[in-house]
């Protein structure tokens, strides 16, 4: 079964590549208020001006855009042998990890209020993307073990 | 659907792996078919099937709740 929607094998070893480093500096930036200071834009640039920026530096923008730019590559890589059951394996997991993250969204909307909601967003942003890697990769890793059984 | 994959590659003498590389899927593929967790589609069912150079339903047969 082609599908076209799924890139090269080699890369989801790119996407790793790409999201360790962009993790990290998310991570810092979020709970340590790291900054790169090459970021930083000047308050005069016109285009940014619209926006009505309070916060003038990009380090979390270009660290959000490198995590999430490397879990999709990793989400959607083809394995070395993507046939029709790796295919379905795949498509369930997508519809597992939809669930899963608005079970955990609505219980999060119902316990966690204020700005502690606003880093649960935060994750959110990111959460459909990382359930459906571990539930794919585990189902993979399942069906795996039983061959050597 | 049941089917008699097993059955047929101990008669041709194929392991698992030689079967999926002939009919270009991976093992994990054929163990699922073989272990009733997967249902083939039509085009990977007739492609067993005439590896095997037998009707598609001497190879997969359906069951009463189908």
């Amino acid at each position: 079964m082609k599908n076209k929607l799924l890139l090269p094998n080699n890369y989801k070893r790119y996407g790793i590549g790409l999201l360790i480093p962009f993790a990290v500096i998310g991570v810092l930036s979020i709970y340590n208020e790291f900054e790169l200071g090459f970021l930083q834009t000047g308050k005069n640039i016109p285009y940014f001006n619209m926006f009505d920026f309070t916060d003038n530096n990009f380090t979390n923008e270009i660290a959000l855009s490198g995590v999430m730019i490397g879990l999709l590559m990793i989400a959607f890589s083809k394995e070395k042998t993507e046939d029709e059951f790796i295919h379905q394996i795949r498509l369930e997991s997508w519809q597992w990890a939809v669930i899963i993250n608005y079970a955990l969204l609505f219980l999060a909307n119902w316990l966690i209020y204020g700005s502690e909601f606003l880093q649960v967003m935060i994750y959110n942003m990111l959460t459909i993307l990382i359930i459906f890697i571990i539930r794919f990769n585990w189902l993979l890793y399942k069906y795996k073990k039983q061959l050597s059984e | 659907m049941t089917n008699t994959i097993k059955i047929e590659r101990a008669i041709h003498n194929l392991t698992q792996a030689e079967l999926a590389e002939k009919i270009g899927v991976s093992r994990q593929t054929i163990n699922a078919m073989e272990s009733n967790k997967y249902v083939p589609s039509a085009v990977l069912a007739m492609k067993i099937a005439r590896l095997f150079n037998k009707p598609v339903e001497a190879v997969f047969q359906l069951q009463e709740n189908d």
